[in-house]
């Protein structure tokens, strides 16, 4: 199985401290890599890295081969990499499907044909496909800011999914989503990725959602890695359990 | 849009088409003002109220149009060319002038852009050889279009609400097209819509460019109309006025615009009873208006009619509050 | 060579007196997010309450002594209460139409209830020139410049040395962190206000000698104090100063040597220029942001 994504010795520091120091991995096609970690341990700082968001300060970043470090986030999108967010991030004020026509819509075509072609640029069926996927229909055209978090939590995975992306980074799904939705989450996420064949990264705290979740576990600590292995096998690593439990 | 939105739309069409035939000059000039503001508040609202960038410089664009078009029409260019030109001179303006707010947002960009209309101002007042100084340019002649004579005003009317209409009418498609939903993802998250493959810098440069263009093509159609302008009209107060217009009518409403427009131009004019103090009561109504409903009047319009159905809150003022730190 | 130092002592006073202006912006921007675009007429204004109050029959001295508390109480106390109190919840823009709105209500005011002309205001000094190494300097700048310096000055010792101060700008860096510390932020914020209503009527009691009395003087003051701010750093109350001084001889120089048809210009290009590059100021901080 070919890579989908290469980390190589990247490294982010701000003001002398280094948030990430030095992570390298691989993520395979079609597997779900768990990254986890205490707070503060550098999750989010590697993914804004891999994702465009932050300038690494050192490394490289490749996407199917292609180094993409240094891309705008926009363009690696482009690319086929696309993300959900720790803290809510849905367009408020647009309708549910505007929401995810809006996810869909830069990947195809040209400004001009995005001014003068249809007002849903052809993918109100796809919205409505997406729709119907994470169970929101009779949400479609509710205004996305009132509904409820864990609702928006599945929209914001929903609109994450909607270009057909090779690859998704998922940051803290679970967070503060509640027991009932937290299981459709997970079970509406294996079943895209068993449906699509998709590769996933999750960043995640909950320990019980990655151990379910995921095929391959990353232990980040520090700002660097300190265990890698099956769910299974990083649970009981010594190593690992004093991550968590302090020093 | 509702049923009732609908009628009220189409009472206001038939109204602006008949009532004309029973107005004296003054009063044709004032809602050919209106229909002429309108044009610029509508490209305004599309830089402020949809994508979210604070522009203050929207009467500096007016007044680039209207220059164009004052400086082209003497030496024989026609009006549509002319028309044309200020459109583009101003998009291309605009495009430059949207590059600072790719660095800097929120109070920034108002005073890079309220800088940049004072620089404008100076070179209006102080070009003469281009400009006419401070004496600005008299006559601007209204154009005659295939055999139609615009001069009397209720010709230049129609002229006016043509104009409005049509450029309302393409600024309405666009909007409801991809890139509408782009700049409303502009204003409210740019961070998650850089994420969902959007081009921001593209989309923001455009915002500005086209709002801008707007504003030139306002300003074609002003100096014709009132036929003496001078730099002191665009300056600042200009602007103001612009975004009153904008933040009164209800910024990101499609028929804010309309709205405000229609009141700035009309208020005064009615609070003539209240004599020398009729700016004072307007900017104390604004001042009210702001304390108690900051989405404007159909924001208003909006809040009552969701409260009677349902007792939903409504979004209020959420289009305008910063998102976080300028980027 | 000798008029050059007589514009720069002229530019030093105007500056200085940016700086007053500047300052206050700066304070009330910092601890309340009001960018307060009246700012300029709130330095108009003062001289007509002591014009005023002259008018009334009071003595010089004591005019100014009601224009400062009526100041105090109106730009000060009065604008937090009604205008920016109950407009912050809505965040920035609300509140800046506002401001536009109410400079709008102040100049009209001002013209309404006193007079569109511009009016002659009593010099503190009488008009005297000094002759030295044959630079001309006339009282009126050095008064100028000594006055608004020393208020100045008094204004940082009591927010560098002063308990009160020092909360004040603790509360003006970090209201959250403020009130952890047991600052009385609410009081804070108001005092900032009262002092931006003192500072403008300082402001307007030297510079209205000079300009007159008049309404639309707002108008170039109010932009003056942003470009001030904004040049000097926007969350620095050293810096106000030093963009006030900047400024005020930056315009002089400029007018006299390159150009007195675009003085405007010029400082409206470095505010540009200021903002792209250097948005935090010259003297500002960068404030840490997260993705």
């Amino acid at each position: 199985m070919s890579a989908v994504l290469e980390v190589s010795n990247l490294r982010k520091s701000f003001g002398g401290i280094a948030a990430v120091d030095g992570v390298s991995f691989d993520v395979r096609e079609g597997e779900i890599l768990g990254i986890i970690g205490p707070n503060g341990s550098g999750k989010s700082t590697l993914f804004n890295c891999v994702l465009g968001q932050l300038q690494p300060t050192e490394g490289e970043v490749r996407v199917d081969g292609r180094v993409t470090t240094g891309m705008r986030p926009c363009d690696l999108n482009r690319l086929g990499v696309s993300r959900t967010f720790q803290l809510l991030q849905v367009f408020p004020q647009l309708s549910v499907r505007d929401n995810l026509i809006l996810a869909g819509q830069e990947h195809q075509g040209s400004m001009a044909s995005r001014l003068f072609g249809r007002a849903d640029a052809g993918l109100g069926d796809a919205a409505d496909r997406m729709i119907a996927f994470f169970r929101l229909q009779h949400l479609a055209s509710t205004q996305a800011g009132s509904l409820s978090y864990g609702q928006q939590k599945l929209l914001d995975a929903a609109m994450a999914f909607m270009a057909g992306p090779r690859l998704v980074l998922l940051d803290e799904p679970a967070g503060g989503v509640n027991l009932t939705m937290l299981g459709a989450l997970r079970e509406r996420l294996q079943a895209y990725h068993s449906e699509r064949k998709a590769t996933f990264v999750v960043i995640e705290h909950q320990m019980e959602f990655v151990m379910a979740l995921c095929t391959r576990v990353l232990v980040l600590a520090e700002g660097r890695i300190i265990a890698e292995g099956d769910p299974q096998s990083v649970r009981s690593n010594p190593k690992v359990i004093e991550a968590y439990l302090g020093h | 849009m509702s049923r009732l939105g609908a009628v009220v739309v189409i009472a206001a069409a038939i109204f602006a088409v008949v009532l004309p035939f029973f107005l004296k000059p003054f009063g044709l000039y004032l809602i050919s003002m209106w229909a002429v503001l309108t044009v610029a508040a509508i490209g305004l609202n599309l830089t402020l109220g949809y994508a979210g960038q604070v522009s203050l410089a929207q009467g500096a664009f007016v007044g680039i149009g209207a220059y164009t078009v004052g400086l082209l029409l003497p030496i024989g260019v026609p009006f549509p060319i002319a028309f044309v030109a200020a459109g583009l001179l101003c998009f291309v303006v605009g495009w430059i002038l949207g590059y600072p707010a790719l660095r800097v947002q929120h109070h920034y960009l108002a005073f890079v852009t309220l800088a940049f209309n004072t620089l404008v101002f100076l070179v209006l007042r102080n070009e003469e050889w281009l400009t006419g100084g401070t004496y600005g340019i008299n006559g601007t002649p209204r154009p005659t279009l295939l055999g139609w004579s615009t001069n009397k005003p209720l010709d230049f009317y129609f002229l006016c609400l043509g104009a409005m209409v049509v450029l309302a009418a393409a600024t309405w498609w666009m909007l409801r097209s991809p890139w509408g939903r782009a700049f409303v993802a502009l204003r409210e998250n740019p961070i998650r819509a850089l994420s969902l493959g959007l081009d921001t810098r593209r989309y923001t440069l455009m915002a500005f460019a086209i709002g801008s263009s707007l504003g030139g093509l306002s300003g074609a159609l002003y100096a014709p109309l009132v036929q003496f302008i001078e730099p002191n009209s665009f300056a600042l107060g200009m602007s103001f006025n612009l975004l009153l217009m904008v933040i009164v009518g209800g910024g990101g409403y499609f028929f804010g615009p309309f709205l405000g427009a229609l009141v700035a131009v009309l208020l005064p004019e009615w609070m003539r009873v209240t004599q020398d103090y009729y700016l004072m009561v307007y900017a104390a109504l604004i001042m009210v208006m702001m304390a108690f409903c900051p989405s404007g009047l159909l924001g208003l319009v909006d809040r009552v009619g969701r409260r009677l159905r349902s007792g939903e809150q409504g979004p209020a003022a959420a289009a305008f509050e910063p998102q976080s730190t300028p980027p | 060579m000798a008029s050059f130092f007589q514009l720069l002592v002229s530019g030093l006073a105007t500056g200085a007196i940016y700086a007053l202006i500047a300052v206050g912006f700066t304070l009330v921007w910092q601890t309340s997010q009001t960018i307060n675009f009246a700012q300029g007429e709130f330095v108009m204004l003062p001289a007509f309450f002591i014009l005023a109050a002259m008018n009334a029959g009071a003595p010089f001295w004591l005019a100014c002594l009601i224009g400062i508390v009526l100041s105090v109480v109106i730009l000060g106390l009065l604008f937090k209460f009604i205008i920016v109190d109950p407009m912050l919840k809505y965040g920035v823009l609300p509140l800046v139409i506002s401001t536009i709105a109410l400079s709008l209500f102040l100049k009209e005011g001002a013209k309404d209830f006193y007079s569109s002309q511009a009016q002659p205001f009593p010099s503190l000094v009488p008009a005297t020139d000094f002759h030295v190494f044959g630079i001309v300097v006339s009282l009126q700048s050095l008064v100028v410049l000594a006055a608004a310096t020393a208020t100045v000055v008094a204004l940082h010792v009591l927010l560098t040395k002063t308990r009160l101060g020092r909360s004040m700008q603790a509360t003006a860096q970090n209201p959250t962190l403020a009130r952890i510390l047991g600052i009385d932020v609410n009081r804070m914020v108001l005092y900032t206000f009262l002092i931006n209503g003192a500072l403008v009527a300082i402001a307007s009691i030297l510079i209205s000698p000079i300009y007159l009395a008049k309404f639309t003087n707002g108008e170039t003051l109010g932009i003056a104090a942003f470009l001030a701010a904004i040049i000097g750093g926007f969350n620095q109350v050293r810096g106000a100063i030093l963009g006030g001084v900047i400024l005020g001889v930056l315009d002089n120089l400029s007018a006299a040597y390159i150009s007195a048809q675009y003085r405007g210009a010029f400082p409206l290009i470095i505010l540009i220029v200021v903002i792209l590059f250097r948005p935090q100021g010259l003297l500002g901080r960068i404030e840490e942001r997260t993705v």
